[in-house]
This record gives C-alpha cells, sequence and structure tokens, in this order.
C-alpha cells in the first residue's frame, strides 16, 4: 500500500489533492462503492452474523452449531464434495478446450477465425434454461444424438442425463465464450515480435509455448481460472435441471434447505461456507490484478 | 480487426436491449393492474389467461388483469410475505389474487388477518364449492386434480397396467429401467407418488395424516417404511435409481418412450395428450386399494390487497358454471364446484372418471419433513452410498 500511496505523490503538477481532482475521483467511485457496500458487503457480515449469533432465552450467544451439523452431515459433505469434484473437472475442461482455441484466435489471420470467433461466444447468448431442455433433447435418453447413432445402426450413447456428467457438459459449453475471450485478451499480451524472434532462432511449438506464450499468459490464466470456478461453484439451472437428484450441487442445495426444508438459518450456513470457498479464489484474482497495476505503473 | 468493432457493437447492442427488457420490471407497481400470482405449471397461468381472463372481460370489461408467474410455492411464499409485512401499514403488497396458495403456509397470517374469510364476505357461487373440498374460509378450492399413472399403451397392455400398490410395484421389478418418479419437491406427480408409498407403509389410512399431528416423533414413526419400501423399487427404476427434475419432465421422458410408466397429474397427462405430446393411446391407470394423493387448488385473496372487489368478483368468476365446466373440458381437472354445479352433459360424460372422494395429504410440517427425508434416505440409493 505504501508504494501505491508515494507512486501518487510523485505525479507532476502538484498532488492529486491539490487540484482538487481527488475529490471528483472519490465522488466517481463513491456510487459503485456504496451500492457495492449495501448490496454485497454489508449482506456479507449480516449473513456471517446470522449464522453465529442465535436467540436463546437468556438473550443473544454465540454458536457454531450450524457449522458442525454441516461438516458432521454426511449428505451435506457429499454435495460439497460433489461441487468441488464438478468445478474441478469443468475448470480443467475448460481449459483443456479454450486454451488452443483462443491460441488459434489469436494467431490466425485468416477468415475463418472470424467465424469461429462468433461460434465461440455464441453460448454467451443462450439462457442456460434453454440449454438446458435444449441438452435433454440431444444428448438425453431417445434424443437427437440417439437418433442419428440409431439410423447408422449404432448402439445408443450412455446418456448423461441425470448424472453428475449432465450438469459438467452443460456448464462447460455455457462457460467457453468467457473463458475464450479472456484467454485472447491475456494473449494479447505476447507480442507478434517475441513469437516471431523465437522462432527465428528455431523455437518449435511446444517450445514456444512453454518459453514465451504460457510465462505471459499466467495471469489470464489464473484470472480465468478464478472465475470459471466462481461462476460453476454458484451455478444452479444446470444441475437442477440435467443433474442427479442426490448428491446435489451447492446451488440447488442451498434453494432446497431454504424454501423446501424452510431451514433459513442452515441455508445461510451452506452459502457462507459456499462463499468463503469462493473468496480464496476471488483473492487470486484480486492479487493478480494488484499485481498487474504494479507492473504497468 | 473489423469483426472486433462488430463485435463491440453487437455486446453493445445486447446489453442495452438486455437493459430495456429488464425495465418493465420497475414498472409494475401500483398500475391499477390486478395481479394474479401462480405458483402452477405452465398449463395453468396459460388456462387463465387464455381462458379465465377473456372470459371475466365480459363480466367486468374494465377490470384489467395480469398472471404473474411466481415460479413455484417458495416463489409466492415470498408474496405472502411481502403482503404480511405490509399488512397494518398503508404499503401496497401489489398482489390481489394467489392462484393456489393455502393460508397455513404463512405462519400466523390467519390470526393476524391477512385472508379475506370468503365466508363473510359472502361472495357469489361460494354455496357450490364442494363441502368435501373445503377446508378453511379463507381459501376457496376452485379446481382439483389427481396424480394418476400413465403408460405407454404400446409397451403395456391394459390388462397388464397395474391397478394395486403390490401390482404395480411386481410391474416395475419385472420391467426394470422402465419407471420414473419426479423428486417430491419439484413436482406433485411425484410428491404425491412418495406419499402414497407413506400410506402404503402405514396401512393405507389416509386419516393418519393431518395438518396437526405432525411432530418429528410421529415422522420418525411413520415415515421410514416408506423410505424402505421406495428403496426397494430404487433398483429397478430408470437407471437404477434416477429421478427426474420435475413433473414435465416425466412427461418428457414418457413421451421419447425412455420410460414406459410414470406417476402424472391428471390435468398435465389429459393436456398433454391434447397437443400430441404423448400420443392418443396413452393408457391411464388409477391404483384402486388407495388412489394416489390429489388435492384442490385454493385462491386466496389478501385482505390489504390493493384491488381487493376486482379480486373477490374474479374469485366469484371462476367459481361459475362456466369456468367450472371448462376447468374440466379444457384443463382436464376436478371442478371446485359439486358436480350439480357443471354443465349436465358433461356430468354425464365423465361419470365414470368422477373419483367418490381424492385422497389428500397435509402440508404443513409435513411436506418439509417428507421431501428432506427423500432426499436423505432414498435419493442417495443404497448402493451408490
Amino acid at each position: 500500500m505504501t508504494d501505491l500511496a508515494s507512486s501518487g505523490t510523485r505525479r507532476t503538477g502538484g498532488t492529486a489533492a491539490s487540484n482538487g481532482r481527488g475529490l471528483t475521483g472519490l465522488l466517481l467511485v463513491s456510487a459503485p462503492v456504496a451500492l457495492l457496500g449495501w448490496l454485497i458487503i454489508y449482506p456479507i457480515f449480516n449473513a456471517i452474523a446470522r449464522t453465529l449469533v442465535v436467540q436463546t432465552e437468556t438473550g443473544t450467544a454465540f454458536s457454531v452449531d450450524t457449522y458442525v451439523r454441516f461438516f458432521s452431515d454426511g449428505y451435506a459433505l457429499a454435495n460439497l464434495w460433489l461441487t468441488l469434484w464438478v468445478t474441478a473437472v469443468c475448470a480443467a475442461l475448460l481449459l483443456a478446450i479454450c486454451l488452443p482455441l483462443a491460441l488459434y484466435l489469436r494467431f490466425a489471420k485468416s477468415r475463418v477465425a472470424g467465424v469461429l470467433q462468433g461460434l465461440a461466444l455464441f453460448p454467451m447468448f443462450v439462457p442456460s434454461v434453454i440449454l438446458a431442455y435444449a441438452l435433454i433433447r440431444t444428448i438425453g435418453p431417445n434424443g437427437g444424438v440417439d437418433l442419428v447413432l440409431n439410423a447408422l445402426g449404432l448402439p445408443k450413447i450412455n446418456s448423461p442425463y441425470l448424472t453428475p456428467w449432465g450438469p459438467i457438459i452443460g456448464l462447460v459449453w455455457d462457460n467457453i465464450p468467457l473463458t475464450t475471450l479472456m484467454l485472447v485478451a491475456g494473449l494479447g499480451a505476447v507480442s507478434d515480435n517475441a513469437v516471431e524472434a523465437a522462432r527465428d532462432a528455431g523455437a518449435r511449438p511446444l517450445a514456444l509455448l512453454r518459453h514465451i506464450i504460457f510465462p505471459q499468459i499466467g495471469n489470464a490464466m489464473l484470472v480465468v481460472l478464478s472465475f470459471t470456478v466462481l461462476s460453476i461453484f454458484s451455478a444452479f439451472t444446470l444441475p437442477y435441471v440435467l443433474g442427479p437428484a442426490s448428491p446435489e450441487m451447492m446451488g440447488p442445495f442451498m434453494q432446497r434447505t431454504f424454501s423446501q426444508v424452510m431451514d433459513t438459518r442452515m441455508a445461510v450456513t451452506q452459502a457462507v461456507i459456499s462463499f468463503l470457498i469462493c473468496a480464496v479464489f476471488g483473492a487470486f484474482y484480486v492479487r493478480s490484478i494488484a499485481k498487474n497495476r504494479e507492473a504497468r505503473r | 480487426m473489423t469483426s472486433h468493432f462488430s463485435r463491440r457493437g453487437f455486446l453493445a447492442t445486447a446489453s442495452a436491449s438486455a437493459a430495456a427488457l429488464a425495465l418493465p420490471r420497475f414498472a409494475l407497481a401500483a398500475d391499477g393492474f390486478v395481479n394474479v400470482y401462480t405458483g402452477s405449471d405452465s398449463n395453468i397461468s396459460d388456462f387463465w389467461t387464455n381462458v379465465i381472463l377473456p372470459g371475466f372481460k365480459s363480466v367486468s370489461p374494465d377490470a384489467r388483469v395480469r398472471v404473474v408467474d411466481a415460479g413455484d410455492g417458495a416463489g409466492l411464499r415470498a408474496m405472502a410475505d411481502r403482503a404480511m409485512a405490509a399488512l397494518g401499514s398503508d404499503a401496497d403488497p401489489q398482489v390481489d389474487l394467489f392462484e393456489a396458495y393455502t393460508p397455513d403456509q404463512t405462519e400466523g397470517s390467519i390470526d393476524a388477518g391477512l385472508w379475506v374469510n370468503f365466508a363473510e364476505a359472502g361472495i357469489e357461487n361460494l354455496d357450490k364449492v364442494n363441502p368435501a373440498a373445503k377446508q378453511t374460509d379463507f381459501d376457496l378450492p376452485y379446481r382439483g386434480s389427481q396424480v394418476l399413472l400413465a403408460y405407454d399403451a404400446s409397451r403395456v397392455a391394459a390388462e397388464d397396467a397395474p391397478k394395486t400398490w403390490d401390482e404395480m410395484t411386481t410391474w416395475i421389478h419385472s420391467n426394470p429401467g422402465q419407471f420414473i418418479y419426479n423428486r417430491p419437491d419439484k413436482g406433485g406427480s411425484g410428491g404425491n407418488f412418495v406419499r402414497r408409498a407413506i400410506h402404503e407403509a402405514n396401512g393405507r389410512d389416509p386419516q393418519k395424516f393431518t395438518l396437526g399431528n405432525y411432530s418429528e416423533d410421529y415422522a420418525a414413526e411413520t415415515l421410514p417404511g416408506a423410505w424402505e419400501l421406495l428403496n426397494g423399487l430404487a433398483p429397478d427404476l430408470y437407471e437404477g435409481g434416477s429421478y427426474s427434475s420435475g413433473n414435465t419432465q416425466s412427461i418428457q421422458l414418457l413421451a421419447q418412450g425412455v420410460v414406459s410408466m410414470t406417476p402424472v397429474w391428471s390435468d398435465q397427462v389429459l393436456q398433454a395428450i391434447a397437443m400430441g405430446v404423448l400420443p392418443e393411446n396413452t393408457g391411464l391407470v388409477q391404483l384402486q386399494d388407495l388412489a394416489l394423493c390429489g388435492g384442490f387448488s385454493r385462491i386466496t385473496v389478501p385482505t390489504n390487497a390493493a384491488n381487493r372487489e376486482v379480486a373477490l368478483q374474479l374469485a366469484a368468476y371462476v367459481l361459475s358454471a362456466d369456468v367450472q365446466s371448462k376447468i374440466i373440458t379444457e384443463l382436464g381437472g376436478f371442478p371446485g364446484v359439486s358436480w350439480d354445479h357443471v354443465d349436465g352433459t358433461l356430468r354425464e360424460k365423465y361419470a365414470d372418471v368422477i373419483p367418490a372422494s381424492i385422497p389428500t395429504f397435509p402440508g404443513g410440517g409435513w411436506d418439509a419433513a417428507i421431501n428432506d427425508g427423500w432426499y436423505r434416505n432414498v435419493a442417495p440409493g443404497l448402493t451408490r452410498g
């Protein structure tokens, strides 16, 4: 923090505060910061407080009983594990699919690349509930894929519908655009000159990837990873419609605990636990942004 | 590089139109519309929009009514909470009529005076309501439906269709993978199938379960037997124990020929057949030893509704012979009024399917106990831990 402060005062033409720009800047950010405080920060602390403070006959008391219940409940833990597993599998699949795609989009100059980019962005504009029903129709039992296979005299696929793979396929498809966009943006930092210089020096594609490209997009990959983890961890529609009845992912589990079991305190506890796990990945993201800023100064 | 510019333009237009779509949400309040909230499936909201409202226009030409989909029971509960919070203040709860809601779902709401007492309000047609369907004076049963078993008649002969719970169990075991029911909290067809299992495990006596007799101990005594029955079925259900996530998904699996039999709502399956989603020859059968549960959907009106008078007129209109007959013909449901008050020809035509009684299962504390109990004891399956 001291670095940031000192670099601010080093600007030419006096300090930001002395020429009145500081106030304008603060005013400009005050609205989003106030919104953030009101709609995000306050509810977080409110939620944490609601899980920890209980009203008893003798007054308010501190209690972690819902957390103890959550972590000693095999059913809830199975749901948490499934969510972590689905998130990990999705993140791995997304990187495996989107990295080659982003590399191609970054370095290809042809017309086909433009078309491909459009296609890669397409899932962004399909609401997940539409996607869920479309997937039931295609890769669901006796769906489109089965009809084609049947016409060719091949056996039916083992449908992922109502298994954990159902939501995984949907979530990966749904997250391709954002992941690709972020990776392409990260690859923008890799200069053509560096790549060509390495090629001239006789670097093979793999060496190029390892020594020139990867070191420069490490940050972007970290951002991608944290973003996908955050969005997949909180997924609701696709696990709800495509996933198995049990174990449930945290999204449907929280909703059910809240509205069906009507155990709001437990639902909030589940939310806090999910939030803490997501916060770890959020911290990665914030750290990488901060690092980026410092590097640019 | 041009693709970059066009993409940016596209994104800008897309976000602008998304913002425009979000706008009407803010403009919902106090615009003279009577807000009818429903948490039912789309066949019901379609029925309101396409049948009831145009008909109501001819009775009350000036009334403007809007049907709002609250999603599910929880959505309605949130709206009822809002009305409850607005009670005693000048705030407009922005809801005038609940399409299917019972006062017991909002704790203390009857004592607080949240609901219009229909008997005291003296609305028209109230005397026609089927006495068997009546529960409290604060709710108005206007349509009933029942859960049946629907089967693919090209694969199951009518004489082989099960007529008792035991026959059904035998059928499921001799046709592995051909039966599915949905998760009990995600739709009433699976929900009432699970409740039928509870009845089966407790001497097939619906009287054993009432709104008032729920307690954790009593549930612990009565429910495990049902979990045992359902776990026994699991290995021979679709995919060795998969459960669809809603009423419509079960119908979809039946329509795609994935399963041969599934529990369905009577109104929904008749409409699916009428629309060609299910073939004309889809078989329907009810268990004869004890029917699968059903229930009546009940209109409730908050006392602090901004358009209470119109809402009550609308409720009275829904009980008219006109709408009640259409509930049978267009919705495939049962009327909320006694059968004497529907079109005579209909009464004759449906004489065979008019149920003498529809067993029901109380809500209240039972709902949470049954649904969560099912998730913990049945959904994971025995083999899959």
